[in-house]
């Protein structure tokens, strides 16, 4: 090959290239709209206020971005706002060892963030993040009524049971040492701030008598 | 150096190593803070802003140095503005400093980064290009400066050779793909979307464009080898990086939600990215081996030789690693991906701008002979420190994978507990390339200034 025509090879191959790239990108942005949901000025406001904290710098989102802390893609799905919300508020009065500073939100900016994360919740991402293959193996394995439910309402997302689940709320591998009672932890799942002031754990009242009492006979075995 | 004006290429380097240590400095604190996250004033997040913009930017004040030696000497004729090109050197260290001051009163009282005439004062909050706007039009007018002076200087013997060509093309495609990260989008896709332009087209785009360019000036500078071979040669190579690169893209719109079409591009196109990295490899062996008689700058080489080999592990092998994307939707967002990125940023663009900066400067300095041996101290200190960083934390990101995405683990908890041990080695192993650093900023300031020691 001589230098010209490697020259122009590079040349118009890469101008096609980018003549393909931006015909893709046409048609990208043609198709974005029907894959998330509309976006409200709370949206929007709240997409400001992520940047204006750089959240960024800490967080990855869609799995772009830091590595310090949480992917906030499907952040509504697994908790409920409510928490989430109290959470990015003042981080370390739910949990004093939180790595999470305390950025100074307001009610407001926090109320948008939560209108963003949520649509951010809603976008279709092909699926990711993925569901994670190796626990679903071993899924299916709960002996107690009680444990299917909490396996259900996903009380992993915020507690953990010898090392597996969340760190949001307190450890329950002894929760039936600490409160033998499971009148306690009926009255707890119902109304936890009744108990716990302030507490940041969303009320499970939509749940049956008979599902609270089973889920309460689980918690006290736990030793 | 044959011309004067070439000289103000010093001036670039020496801002590019200083911020280099103040990049690898922060560095160190950022590592620090996955332990403690209080352990210093600024949170986490403001030092990572450093971190990674110390890096950009000192990448680039190196490439604008670099090209300022590259263009009297191709074209045979001084600069065409010297006093443009001092202008536009300090009005490039006072932007940057008045950034960094944003960036730190930002840091300290979050409230101060306000919204005015719609755009954030102080950190855009989004990242690689927190820089805020006015910052960016500053940025861009720098870049413009800098590319007029050049093309006047071209203009003057209308020498215009292929590195040139190369390489103005690449800067001239590098502020291009400046503009996709400057305006504001509601939909947080499409932001992700216009800001993978800047991000990947720049360092799987024109930064390659530059480093192929430069790889084959300094062949020529340091052997002597036929330029039209090695200009064939750099054709082919930055011809595949556009072919393989461009729709590469695709390999970032995976899980962004874009349309599905996207794992097909991508993961086609961007497993063929290595091959041109890869014959970057062969070309400086080839090259080197074809050389007869000796080369006095032995340190140039191994550097340049170095660069070419680092660009293809980091850049092309660990970033092949989790490219298709079967894979990525595993990896997408570990810490595979933090080891990627220091591998490749190391291999590819910190390696070149050592490189360049000790196969000119000594010739800058008009020294024929001069001290090698710090340049290989800081190289070893520097690469093998880089080396454990980058293996450590693929360790990290491999138990954050199993752990996280296929146990279903929580993610503080396998950071807190199950990675610790990474991050203090990667601590330790950062002080390791702080002393690589620190030998070369001593070394490049010095450097050739006083005759050798015979037999050095
Ligand atoms: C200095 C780093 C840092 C910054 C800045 C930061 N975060 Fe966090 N964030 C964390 C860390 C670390 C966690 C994990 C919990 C912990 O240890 O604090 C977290 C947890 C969270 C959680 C709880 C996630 C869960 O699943 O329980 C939310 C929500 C959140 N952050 C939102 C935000 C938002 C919104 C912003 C910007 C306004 C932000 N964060 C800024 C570090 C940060
Ligand atoms: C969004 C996070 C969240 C979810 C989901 C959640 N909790 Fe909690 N939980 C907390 C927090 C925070 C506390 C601490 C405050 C309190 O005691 O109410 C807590 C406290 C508790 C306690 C008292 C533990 C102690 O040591 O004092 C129990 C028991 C408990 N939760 C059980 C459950 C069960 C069962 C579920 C599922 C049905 C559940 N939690 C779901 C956040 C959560
Ligand atoms: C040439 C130099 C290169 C540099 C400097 C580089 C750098 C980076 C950086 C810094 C990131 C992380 C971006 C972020 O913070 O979100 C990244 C991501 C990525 N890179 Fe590279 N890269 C290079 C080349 C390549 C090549 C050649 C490939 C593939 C063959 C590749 C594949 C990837 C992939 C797949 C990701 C996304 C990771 C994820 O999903 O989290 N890179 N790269
Ligand atoms: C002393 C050595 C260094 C240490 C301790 C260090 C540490 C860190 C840390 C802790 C982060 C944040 C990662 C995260 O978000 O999880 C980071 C990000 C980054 N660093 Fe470094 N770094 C060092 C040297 C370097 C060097 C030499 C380069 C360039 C070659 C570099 C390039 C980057 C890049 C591109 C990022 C952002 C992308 C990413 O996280 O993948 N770092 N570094
Ligand atoms: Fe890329």
């Amino acid at each position: 090959m001589s230098n010209n025509a490697a020259k122009h090879l590079f040349i118009w191959g890469s101008v096609l290239c980018f003549v393909i790239l931006i015909v893709l990108t046409v048609d990208t942005m043609g198709k974005l709209d029907s894959r998330a949901p509309e976006i409200t000025a709370e949206v929007d406001a709240g997409k400001k206020v992520w940047h204006k904290y750089d959240c960024i710098g800490c967080h990855t989102i869609l799995g772009n971005g830091s590595y310090f802390a949480p992917d906030m893609t499907k952040a509504t799905v697994r908790k409920p706002k409510g928490y989430l919300k109290k959470f990015i508020m003042n981080p370390r009065a739910i949990r004093p060892d939180a790595a999470m500073p305390v950025l100074g939100l307001s009610e407001k900016e926090a109320n948008d963030l939560m209108a963003f994360l949520d649509w951010m919740s809603k976008v279709d991402t092909n699926n990711w993040p993925p569901p994670p293959i190796l626990a679903q193996a071993a899924a299916g394995k709960a002996a107690s009524a009680g444990q299917v439910l909490f396996q259900q309402h996903d009380c992993a997302a915020c507690h953990q049971i010898r090392g597996i689940g969340g760190v949001a709320g307190p450890d329950l591998t002894n929760a039936g040492s600490k409160q033998p009672d499971p009148e306690w932890h009926i009255a707890h799942l119902k109304d936890p701030a009744a108990l716990a002031p302030d507490s940041a754990m969303p009320a499970f009242n939509e749940l049956s008598d008979q599902e609270l009492r089973d889920l309460a006979e689980y918690l006290v075995t736990l030793k | 150096m044959k011309y004067q004006s070439q000289k103000i290429a010093l001036n670039f380097y020496t801002a590019a190593v200083v911020l280099f240590l103040v990049q690898v400095l922060v560095g160190i604190i950022a590592a620090l803070q996955f332990m403690w996250p209080d352990f210093f004033i600024l949170n986490f997040n403001t030092i990572r802003t450093l971190h990674i913009n110390a890096l950009v930017v000192w990448l680039l004040m190196g490439m604008m140095g670099a090209t300022y030696y590259v263009v009297p000497e191709e074209s045979e004729t001084e600069l065409w503005s010297l006093p443009l090109a001092q202008f536009q050197f300090w009005a490039t260290v006072l932007a940057v400093t008045l950034v960094v001051v944003g960036y730190i009163v930002m840091g300290i009282f979050p409230q101060a980064n306000i919204e005015i005439f719609g755009t954030l004062l102080l950190n855009e909050g989004r990242e690689y290009i927190e820089a805020p706007r006015w910052a960016d039009i500053l940025i861009v007018v720098s870049v413009l400066l800098f590319l007029f002076n050049c093309f006047m200087t071209i203009m003057k013997t209308k020498k215009f050779t292929a590195v040139q060509g190369v390489l103005l093309g690449g800067l001239t495609f590098l502020a291009l793909m400046y503009l996709p990260g400057m305006f504001y989008t509601k939909s947080m896709v499409k932001d992700q979307y216009w800001w993978w332009w800047v991000v990947h087209l720049w360092v799987e785009g024109s930064w390659e464009l530059i480093a192929a360019a430069l790889l084959a000036f300094m062949l020529h500078k340091l052997l002597g080898t036929d330029v039209k071979v090695l200009a064939k040669w750099m054709y082919i190579e930055v011809g595949l990086v556009m072919f393989t690169g461009i729709l590469g893209l695709g390999h970032h719109y995976y899980w962004i939600g874009t349309p599905s079409y996207w794992l097909w591009v991508g993961g086609i196109f961007s497993s063929l990215e290595p091959i041109p990295l890869l014959l970057m490899v062969w070309d400086a062996f080839r090259t080197t081996r074809e050389t007869r008689g000796v080369v006095s700058n032995r340190i140039g080489l191994y550097l340049t030789v170095s660069h070419a080999i680092f660009n293809f592990v980091g850049a092309g092998l660990w970033g092949v690693i989790h490219t298709l994307p079967q894979v990525n939707k595993w990896t997408h967002g570990t810490q595979l991906t933090t080891a990627h990125g220091h591998l490749a940023f190391y291999g590819a663009y910190v390696l070149l701008i050592v490189a360049m900066i000790y196969v000119t400067v000594p010739s800058i300095r008009g020294a024929k002979e001069f001290n090698q041996s710090k340049g290989y101290q800081a190289f070893w200190w520097m690469t093998i420190s880089m080396v454990f960083i980058v293996v450590t934390i693929t360790g990290a990101g491999m138990v954050q994978t199993y752990l996280e995405r296929l146990l279903g683990l929580d993610y503080v908890s396998v950071k807190a507990n199950y990675n610790l041990w990474f991050w203090i080695f990667r601590a330790i192993f950062g002080v390791g390339f702080l002393v690589g650093v620190l030998i070369l900023v001593v070394d490049v300031l010095t450097l050739g200034k006083k005759p050798a020691a015979s037999g050095s």
